[in-house]
């Protein structure tokens, strides 16, 4: 639903708004900065994003403006960046090239608008899932996306640590997930046996660590920006870090990301082979199939650990919401692909077994 | 001793009143949401006609797993710890518990995802 005031510090509506105002004009060189629109815009479960309309007199942007403000929602998650650093994260990705909103400001004072905060230009289309799946119009244009996501994805790993820019970046091991997944089974009231066997493989069966990469750790439908038939960016970078240059490449590929298209690999949106085609000839590197697998079981429990955590908040956090307390069913969901996966000839009630 | 018709006939009824009738009377950004709705509601009636037939099933499979009282508990704290490893069939043994049990789940939970992955429905009917 569209709101029309930014639900920040204890200022007014109207106070807030003259609030971001001052800041933009200071952060432009503007001579003054006059916002006509301000609406939430949907999707948000960690952060808040709001579409800003703004006119600029004079500076750095002068002219009319269409931006996007984010700042933290009322719940985060303990593994996401805050705002200052997932801009930082932005700025590096839009520098290499990578398709995505150019970051613009970012504001630490908690005074403006009661959190930190980043400002970047807002761009054009929708992330939906299922429209980008299943919408007849894109049928002709979903495999050449699909090479241009491999493609975005090459280019996003061409960021490489050390940088002192992104100092703060943490870099996880797949023992590291391994051990945080296992921690966070130990807390939960129900026993998952399927997943403690999964990890089980997993642990067993590591893979020869690579030079690591920037990680994106949410890059998959649904979170890419689409217009008609153009990819124009890559959206939710809070999730950034080092890592494997498989384990993205695993959870774009995960079943629970292809919004009705089981059949399209890549995304539900195409085969494997037009993804792994834009990422080998950006990256040079060829894709190692049973890498791959290893990425995409720790996917797979990542994805069901997620949805059990979704389901938290309604069983301990006191959230009220349907949609949150539903979503930790399906982790069986991720189950059965972890046992389809691990266990190809088992499972006597498959009808074509 | 209930009246009829029964809550599971109640509940179906009610459901189709909200997907078919007050669904499309809705604005669109609410759709989700009587979806939501309809959903939990088939998980509750499945549920509710399943009872606890199941769970008594897959613990039956866990004592005889055993030889003693077994639970997911016990089976889940052996599979983190790869108890089974170095026996083929009782490893084999303890996979068809854990697709028996996600399998009863899906059923409850989602069985359109379960009939797309190519499993039979509950009736035994492959889609």
């Amino acid at each position: 639903m569209a709101a029309t005031a930014l639900p920040r510090s204890e200022a007014g509506p109207a106070d807030r708004q003259r609030a971001l105002a001052r800041f933009l004009a200071r952060a432009t060189g503007a001579e003054a900065v006059e916002v006509s629109r301000i609406a939430l815009l949907p999707g948000g479960a960690i952060q808040d994003n709001w579409a800003i309309d703004a006119e600029f007199d004079g500076g750095a942007l002068a002219g009319q403006q269409r931006l996007v403000l984010r700042i933290d929602a009322a719940t985060g998650v303990p593994s996401s960046l805050g705002r200052i650093e997932e801009f930082a994260v932005l700025q590096a990705a839009f520098a290499a090239g990578v398709a995505s909103p150019e970051p613009l400001f970012a504001c630490k004072d908690p005074a403006v608008l009661g959190k930190p905060f980043f400002v970047m230009r807002r761009l054009a289309g929708s992330a939906l899932g299922r429209p980008i799946t299943l919408d007849p119009a894109l049928e002709s244009c979903r495999p050449r996306l699909a090479e241009r996501l491999g493609q975005e994805l090459a280019r996003l790993q061409t960021i490489r640590p050390p940088r002192d820019d992104l100092g703060f970046l943490k870099a996880v091991a797949p023992v590291e997930h391994i051990s945080n997944f296992r921690t966070y089974l130990d807390s939960h009231p129900n026993p998952r046996p399927v997943l403690e066997w999964a990890l089980r493989w997993a642990e067993t069966h590591l893979p020869e660590p690579l030079p690591p990469v920037l990680c994106h750790r949410d890059f998959r439908t649904g979170n890419y920006m689409l217009d008609g038939t153009r990819l124009t960016g890559i959206l939710d970078w809070e999730f950034a870090g080092w890592g494997d240059p498989d384990e993205d490449i695993g959870w774009l590929c995960c079943k629970g990301w292809r919004f009705g298209r089981l059949d399209r690999e890549a995304g539900g949106i195409a085969e494997r082979a037009p993804f792994y085609r834009g990422y080998e000839s950006e990256s040079g590197r060829r894709i190692d199939p049973d890498r791959l697998r290893f990425w995409e079981v720790i996917a797979n429990i990542r994805w069901a650990i997620i949805a059990l955590q979704q389901s938290d908040r309604y069983l301990t956090g006191g959230a009220r919401s349907l949609s949150t307390a539903i979503t930790g069913r399906r982790a069986t969901e991720c189950e059965l692909e972890l046992l389809m996966l691990l266990d190809p000839d088992g499972g006597t009630e498959r009808a074509h077994a | 001793m209930r009246d009829l018709p029964a809550s599971r006939d109640l509940v179906a009824l009610a459901r189709e009143l909200l997907l078919d009738e007050l669904l499309p009377l809705l604005p669109p950004e609410r759709g989700r949401d009587a979806h939501l709705i309809a959903t939990a509601m088939a998980i509750a009636a499945r549920e509710a006609s399943a009872g606890n037939r199941w769970e008594q099933e897959i613990a039956g499979l866990l004592n005889g797993f055993y030889g003693e009282s077994g639970s997911l508990d016990r089976l889940a704290a052996d599979l983190r710890n790869g108890a089974f490893e170095t026996s083929p069939s009782r490893g084999a043994a303890a996979r068809a518990i854990l697709w028996r049990l996600t399998v009863e789940k899906l059923r409850e939970g989602n069985p359109q995802f379960l009939a797309a992955n190519g499993f039979r429905s509950a009736d035994g009917k492959g889609e």
